[in-house]
């Protein structure tokens, strides 16, 4: 393992506070909820590990030495709180066919899960919620955005539909720095209230496909 | 070429700024060296970003020089490097590909000073092409691709998008690991994405005016030139998930000599020419800035 001082970015004589503040402004830049449905999601997840391990390292080591440094500390990031993708879900009752739409879309493989669904005459909410899922993961936000609509629309019932046109309506979630600007006009401190709802419909986003968040667990 | 990728200027610190302005000097003066003087006026922000981003663990080494804009005083400039002269490469062939499409689009007396750059610049490309194939390949596919949806007049705001944001995304494939690869791609999709709507919205009252496409006028319905404020919101989420996607695959980038100055235009330049665009006054504070630029 790389030196963990140098993981967080801090010097070894730094003091507990300044390690702290470092591991919590790097779990802050990518937090799972940054990357929900994400491509790059397995590299952020591997960062973050990255991070919680060096974390774990100085925190026990700094104990053992004696030192104040308290293991009670958490913010939250526990080292399995970021689960791989696509490991154990449940579909049951679901038509087979959107359930290995699905487990492509996870798997990136997203040119497959177009053909398959481009494939299947009748069009239900789901294969449009599915539809919005693949435009999303290849970027093309506008129409992933009308896809989930039409979903939501056609079966208002559905909280995952539902819960994916929120999210996309809100302008979804990443990290910005203190003072950062985001695209809507605002600074980013404003949307912390909104982050925070946001966060918490997230948790549900897209059903069993994404990365479940500490949230709900 | 666009220039909405630039540093929100009050924001950086001096020594980013003088740094900024070396990596855009040495970008002149690199397109000079390999292509010749005419390729110098293809200089732009969007290309001085990308050598930015590009420079992995280069270290920045300055040099003093003269140049056409500054025949007077010496500015610092960035010494020759390898993401300096990719970013020239690569400034060749989109601006001359970019003349090329003027050439056809424009009425008469425009489209021949298009086709006159288009000829003086030939040789320049062909040099660069061979260089990157794969780039120059990249973007003559897709501009094709580009062309015919206009025809076609084509409403998927997004399909058109696409085809600009797949030329920038080829660029990531220059690099070296394939973690690298997919970060470096997806940063650059999004980019390609932002910037060609932010072009699409600068440019829509023109466009509904002269006929011209316009990605958003198929999508949405202007009325006097302007989106309805339901429907600019609708956009500008849809910038705002993208520039989402592209902070997310920044911050998994190593750093380098220039992220503080790349860190202000991800997270304040592109947030303030947007909001410049919407705003109607993107225009005049890009001219603002030129002028200041070249005191």
């Amino acid at each position: 393992m790389n030196d963990p001082y140098s993981v967080l970015g801090v010097s070894p004589q730094a003091s507990d506070d300044e390690v702290k503040k470092a591991y919590r402004d790097l779990a802050r830049k990518y937090h799972p909820d940054n990357y929900h449905d994400n491509p790059l999601a397995d590299l952020a997840s591997e960062k973050m590990k990255e991070i919680n391990e060096a974390y774990d390292a100085i925190t026990k080591s700094r104990e053992q030495s004696g030192g104040r440094f308290s293991s009670g500390y958490s913010y939250g990031y526990g080292g399995s709180a970021y689960q791989s993708q696509g490991a154990g879900q449940q579909y049951a009752g679901r038509n087979a066919q959107y359930v290995q739409i699905r487990n492509l879309i996870n798997a990136n493989n997203l040119a497959q899960a177009e053909a398959m669904l481009n494939a299947i005459g009748n069009h239900d909410a789901e294969w449009y919620y599915l539809m919005g899922s693949v435009y999303w993961r290849k970027g093309w936000m506008d129409q992933a955005g009308q896809y989930f609509r039409t979903a939501a629309t056609m079966e208002p019932g559905n909280v995952e539909y539902r819960n994916a046109v929120q999210y996309m309506n809100q302008g979804g979630q990443a990290y910005r720095p203190a003072g950062g600007m985001d695209m809507m006009g605002s600074d980013a401190a404003c949307n912390m209230c909104q982050n925070l709802i946001c966060a918490d419909c997230c948790c549900e986003m897209m059903g069993g496909n994404l990365i479940p968040c500490i949230g709900c667990r | 070429m666009y220039g909405y990728v630039r540093p929100v200027k009050g924001e950086l610190k001096v020594s980013e700024f003088e740094r900024f302005q070396g990596v855009y000097c040495g970008l002149c003066h690199e397109l000079a060296r390999r292509y010749g003087f005419c390729s110098r006026f293809l200089v732009n922000y969007d290309f001085t970003f990308l050598a930015m981003l590009l420079a992995g663990d280069e270290q920045p080494c300055t040099c003093p020089r003269r140049c056409p804009a500054h025949p007077f005083r010496q500015t610092v400039c960035l010494e020759r490097s390898e993401s300096l002269q990719t970013a020239a490469d690569m400034t060749v062939i989109l601006g001359w590909w970019k003349l090329a499409d003027g050439a056809e689009d424009k009425s008469f007396p425009t489209s021949f000073a298009y086709k006159l750059a288009c000829a003086a610049l030939k040789g320049a490309y062909k040099k660069a092409a061979a260089r990157q194939p794969d780039f120059a390949a990249a973007v003559e596919q897709q501009l094709a691709a580009l062309r015919k949806l206009e025809k076609e007049r084509c409403a998927s705001l997004d399909e058109a998008a696409d085809k600009f944001a797949c030329i920038l995304r080829t660029i990531g494939q220059g690099r070296r690991t394939e973690e690298e690869k997919r970060v470096t791609g997806q940063l650059l999709y999004h980019l390609g994405r932002i910037i060609y709507i932010l072009d699409a919205a600068d440019d829509l009252a023109e466009d509904i005016k002269s006929g011209a496409y316009n990605p958003l006028y198929g999508r949405f319905t202007p009325v006097d030139g302007k989106l309805s404020s339901e429907d600019e919101r609708t956009l500008r989420t849809s910038l705002q998930l993208s520039h989402n996607a592209l902070v997310s695959a920044y911050v998994l980038m190593e750093e380098n000599a220039y992220s503080g100055i790349l860190s202000n235009i991800v997270y304040l330049g592109l947030p303030a020419a947007t909001q410049a665009v919407f705003a109607g006054t993107w225009n005049a504070s890009a001219k603002l800035h030129r002028e200041r630029r070249s005191v």
